[in-house]
């Protein structure tokens, strides 16, 4: 054996020798090649409609898109309308129904979408002509049929509902109304109500009003030649009339004059979805944009930003950190996010701030920038392979009015950025002393941490500001044995507990249309027996004789451990609380109060003898427990609360029992009603025995 | 002349009939000695070139207490290697220009990074370190756990309906491996030694278990000697590569649940047990499909959406898969609606084209709809790159990227309606309901 190895790490030896290549250095570039965009035609109609037309025959496709540009709309009290009116001119015209039109368009394989300010045609290019007629006629004709306008609007209305949980969507509306205010077309926010108020006339106005070629471009890319376009683009929209379309001015938003920490509570969340921004004066073609590009790559533009070494690789806070900005021509934003866990979510904003101040306060290094520089020509180039790309180029420089050669001379102007320029545009479009902080998350875990970073408002998922949830505090003097020594009083006092010899208790529960049954047995001073059956089944059967305890699920024997047994003989007291304020190795704590049903509730944590911890909680009034919680470790390793919550009390031989709970069953929770309760029957005390 | 002229136009209007004709995808395949297969494919008009490397390891080749492993490697192949340091391997894509991902499936695992076209030696360095010596460490191992983890929580637990695929899966199978999903159970990644990755390592990555595909810009005689400098020193695997039996296609259903989930609007997902994505039944189920749920005019949409406006949304995919497949029908009520309606209405959808043959028309148009998808499909070389390493790999025909298209048009209407009768049944279904967690105790 040891021949043959010796043999074989000669072979290794050799072959590293005679290899080709030294794998130990990276490979060096060959020389770079040239990145050439491609030419484009472009030309005007009489209606002023500017076309442009990029010719790309490696696939026999042609697409046809038109941008209608306009001021951004205040929409007022009717939010949401310009965009319900943008999905209304795909949705029929005086020529055909939206049936009679999408069934000629996907007959030849095409596809037709609209929005407010686009119309957007595509297909095998052998159909061009078919494709541009049918484009013309959504352009020029749309029916804005009723029944259709009621339909798009029930299903925004839905669509709102179906998002009211979703985190990133509470985010994106949250933070927009923040930024911008709701004053303004950028933050305002659609509601259930904006949608309703909403009428056909005023999608009908948004198209009589903006709709006009003298406003807008069309970019014809694909494979079809210069001379047909322009004939198809004559024959089927010459008659599009124009008209003057009003301009519309807005007060530039303003930053918070403070620090704010806007918290939008999320009581089931186990991530904060974090927003720290601000908004950006930064229109396009301005000298800016590409040393911010650049500066964004460096600090948050994808994985190898530092936002995303810090809190993914270093900290593992989050799965990405990452930023970005908007050039606009009204208002941009410069803003960074991540999702983070409850427990890091102050950290991740302390790291957030101080990755600011360092792109802010210190220069890049060479190598950075040199970094970043490759990374964006490179992304530049790959954009290139698609035709698209040089229509919107086409576009944006009869749009944003850029010089000729904006684009031809994007890569020079890039490799030109120093580090003194980055720091320029850092220290310019970020905010770090007004910034805007939004987290969507669970206050309770998160918020008493947040002070440090700013003024803490709370808001709803529409951008309003609410109330804070109340954070109740423990009066003076109250200690943990109080809380329970009150709660024992409450159901009856311990005179009364102690004259209870035992119970038969049976309580029943639905489940996806299961009944479950759980019978409990108890015999003083500590001897349990509970039973949990679905429809004669038997699925759970735990026996405690004061001593041993046996447990079966599904008739199958389970092992009980020590720590278990240990636990089990405080716990098989008909009121345990009385067994954890005399046993001393049972540890209780009071932690802060916690709103629950809108009272303010005790919460008292008992760490049993085997360590496991419980939370129990008690109406800071009548003194009844109302909800106790454990956790366990869910399927991923993660925590999962699972509460029990009660809600109804029944006085049996003078002491409380809670007839109405709910149960944790599984992942969900039932509710279990009291079928039977009974004290001081006669008891066969043979059920006890563990076998 | 004149008859010349004659011909032409004949031409031409049978070239219409016939409709566009795709370019044809040129390339070239071969395999080195260690069982490495390589699939070129020049294309100069842009300059960048995707190197690429497909692994036939998926969630179905894991051991079923150690689910997550794959999609836990293709995190882990990021890690470095023998000379690139930890980290790293991002940095020097992007920082030379380049964008890379990987993604992983039931089936295999995808690697690729598009790079400016003075950079190939560079991505066949990375690819080829990854298959001789990736750094597969505790260190490794405890970062990207984490990162997988917030990856879990971010994409399928903290999003509405996030996990209905996988809720779906394990209804479907029970015993093929398709029953978990390539995120796979954080418990067996937490319990997992360093040893156990390290021999998933050595099992599954490769050179005979993997293609590599060059797209792009490049001179293929010049690829091919880097090739051979950067790759066929890399001994063959050893070990067997394990691969699952497969189970009868059919369920025996219907099986029937509810999903509770922080949601708003409650939702159905329907699904069937449909054959493997290579059988001939899976062209003629994703032809049904586009009957169903190919665009706006479409049944689905234009029955349940426009007309009745019972849905919110409706719509349909076959996931066809290496083994087996399920056809799923998504939709979610408009507010107010009974989900019962809603399901009526879809069945209803499913009856009719199970009870009437497909209008000629509506058949012509759903294999015009195919075509042009076709003829779109390879419009960049990273996506080139894709078909060619997945029919590679998966389908074991690299021709199909010119020729798939025939197998949609040889299915018939009569096949149409015969793979509805067959599949889309009662005793073959799994539904699931997703209903808001605050209604679960009503």
């Amino acid at each position: 054996m040891k021949k043959l190895n010796i043999l074989a790490s000669l072979l290794m030896l050799s072959s590293t020798l005679f290899a080709q290549v030294d794998r130990s250095k990276m490979p060096e570039p060959g020389p770079a090649p040239d990145v050439e965009i491609a030419d484009y035609k472009t030309f005007e109609l009489k209606n002023g409609l500017k076309v442009f037309i990029i010719q790309n025959d490696k696939v026999p496709r042609v697409s046809f898109n038109l941008i209608v540009e306009n001021d951004p709309i205040l929409e007022g009290d009717k939010a949401g309308y310009v965009s319900i009116a943008g999905e209304l001119i795909g949705e029929g015209t005086t020529n055909r129904d939206k049936d009679s039109l999408y069934s000629e368009i996907e007959f030849i394989g095409g596809r037709l979408n609209t929005s407010s300010n686009s119309v957007f045609v595509s297909g095998l290019s052998d159909h061009s002509d078919k494709l541009m007629e049918l484009m013309a006629d959504v352009i020029k004709n749309p029916s804005f049929p009723e029944d259709a306008f009621n339909k798009l609007k029930k299903q925004s209305i839905s669509g709102l509902k179906a998002n009211k949980n979703d985190p990133g969507a509470i985010s994106r509306r949250v933070r927009k109304a923040l930024l911008y205010g709701k004053d303004h077309p950028y933050g305002e926010v659609e509601t259930e109500e904006s949608l309703e108020n909403i009428t056909l006339d005023d999608c009908k106005n948004y198209y009589n009003t903006y709709f006009k070629p003298n406003v807008s471009y069309l970019a014809i890319v694909g494979d079809i030649g210069k001379w047909k376009a322009k004939r198809l683009v004559k024959k089927h929209l010459k008659d599009w009339s124009k008209g003057e379309v009003p301009s519309h001015e807005y007060e530039t938003p303003t930053p918070p004059e403070k620090p704010l920490v806007a918290i939008v509570n999320r009581e089931s969340a186990v991530q904060s979805q974090l927003n720290i921004g601000n908004v950006i004066e930064l229109e396009p073609g301005n000298e800016d944009v590409l040393p911010l590009k650049l500066m964004n790559k460096i600090l948050g533009g994808g994985s190898t930003g530092r936002l995303f070494k810090n809190l993914r690789e270093d900290k593992a806070y989050t799965y990405g950190a990452y930023s970005n900005f908007s050039q606009d021509e009204l208002i941009g934003y410069f803003n960074a996010s991540a999702n983070v866990r409850n427990e890091v979510t102050d950290s991740a904003i302390t790291e957030f701030m101080t990755e600011f101040d360092r792109i802010i306060e210190n220069p890049v290094n060479s190598e950075e920038l040199g970094n970043a520089k490759k990374y964006i020509s490179g992304s530049f180039a790959r954009s290139l392979e698609r035709p698209q790309t040089v229509a919107r180029f086409a576009i944006n420089t009869a749009r944003y009015n850029l010089s000729d050669d904006y684009y031809s001379t994007y890569l020079k102007r890039l490799n030109a950025a120093t580090p003194d320029d980055i720091q320029r545009v850092a220290k310019t479009y970020i905010n770090k002393d007004q910034p805007t902080i939004l987290v969507v998350g669970k206050a309770a875990d998160v918020a008493s941490k947040l002070e440090k970073f700013g003024e803490i408002k709370y808001y709803d998922t529409d951008g309003n500001e609410v109330e804070a949830p109340t954070l109740y505090e423990n009066p003076e003097g109250l200690t943990a044995k109080k809380v329970l020594n009150d709660y024992i009083k409450s159901i009856g006092g311990k005179e009364n507990i102690k004259q209870i010899d035992n119970l038969k208790w049976v309580q029943t529960a639905t489940m996806n249309g299961r009944t479950i049954e759980i019978a409990n047995y108890y015999a003083a001073p500590n001897k349990s027996k509970t039973t949990v059956s679905m429809m004669g089944m038997n699925l759970m059967d735990e026996t405690f004789d004061g001593e041993n305890m046996s447990r079966k699920l599904q008739g199958q024997k389970q092992p009980v451990s020590e720590d278990d047994l240990q636990d089990a003989k405080i716990n098989n007291n008909l009121v345990p609380e009385i067994a954890y304020i005399k046993n001393k190795e049972v540890e209780l704590e009071l932690l802060k109060p916690q709103d629950i049903d809108g009272k303010m509730a005790y919460q008292v944590k008992v760490i049993m003898p085997s360590g496991k911890e419980r939370f129990y909680f008690f109406d800071s009034e009548t003194g009844l427990k109302v909800k106790e919680t454990g956790y366990q470790e869910g399927p991923d390793g993660e925590s999962v609360a699972q509460s029990t919550e009660y809600l109804e009390y029944k006085e049996v031989k003078g002491v409380k029992f809670p007839v109405k709970v709910t149960i944790p069953l599984g992942p969900a929770s039932a509710e279990a009603k009291t079928k039977v309760i009974e004290a001081n029957i006669e008891m066969d005390k043979s059920m006890f025995e563990v076998n | 002349m004149k008859l010349h002229h004659k011909l032409t136009s004949i031409a031409v209007g049978l070239s219409l009939m016939a409709g566009a004709q795709s370019r044809k995808i040129d390339f070239e395949k071969y395999e080195l000695d260690n069982g490495l297969e390589v699939i070129l494919h020049e294309d100069h008009s842009t300059p960048i070139v995707t190197v690429s490397v497909m692994y036939h390891v998926g969630s179905k080749n894991e051991n079923p207490t150690r689910t997550g492993f794959a999609h836990f490697f293709e995190h882990l192949m990021f890690e470095g290697s023998e000379n690139i340091e930890r980290g790293e391997y991002m940095n020097i894509v992007q920082n030379s220009g380049g964008t890379l991902n990987a993604n992983t499936t039931q089936d295999r695992t995808y690697y690729y990074q598009t790079l400016p076209s003075n950079q190939l030696k560079l991505g066949l360095w990375l690819e080829s370190e990854r298959m001789l010596h990736a750094k597969v460490d505790q260190e490794g191992v405890e970062t990207q756990r984490e990162v997988v983890k917030e990856e879990r929580r971010q994409r399928y637990d903290n999003q509405p309906y996030g996990d209905f695929i996988e809720q779906m899966f394990s209804r479907a199978f029970t015993q093929h491996p398709y029953k978990w999903t390539p995120i796979g159970s954080m418990d067996h990644l937490n319990a997992a030694s360093i040893d156990e990755f390290r021999d998933f390592y050595k099992t599954f990555y490769v050179p005979n278990n993997a293609t590599m595909v060059i797209s792009g810009d490049f001179e293929s005689d010049e690829a091919k000697e880097l090739i051979a400098d950067y790759f066929k020193d890399i001994p063959k695997g050893e070990k067997e590569i394990p691969f699952p039996k497969v189970e009868p296609v059919k369920v025996k259903g219907p099986i029937v649940d509810t999903v509770y989930d922080e949601i708003q609007l409650p939702a159905v997902f329907t699904g069937y047990r449909i054959p493997k994505a290579t059988h001939p039944d899976f062209y003629a189920l994703s032809m049904l499909n586009s009957v169903l749920a190919g665009g706006e005019s479409a049944r689905l949409q234009r029955t349940l959406v426009d007309e009745k406006q019972l849905a919110l949304q409706v719509g349909s995919f076959p996931y066809g898969l290496e083994d087996a497949g399920l056809f799923i029908f998504i939709s979610l009520p408009n507010t107010g609606v009974d989900l019962t309606d809603l399901e009526d209405g879809i069945y209803a959808e499913i009856e009719k084209v199970k009870k009437n043959l497909v209008s000629e028309k509506e058949y012509q148009k759903i294999r015009n709809q195919e075509k042009a998808d076709f003829v779109s499909s390879n419009s960049t070389t990273s996506g080139v790159a894709n078909s060619l390493a997945r029919y590679d790999v998966l389908y074991d025909d690299v021709n199909l990227i010119n020729n798939e298209i025939d197998k949609y048009m040889d299915v018939t209407r009569e096949d149409i309606q015969r793979v509805a009768k067959e599949y889309l049944t009662k005793e073959n279904e799994i539904k699931l309901y997703y209903l808001p967690a605050d209604q679960q105790n009503q």
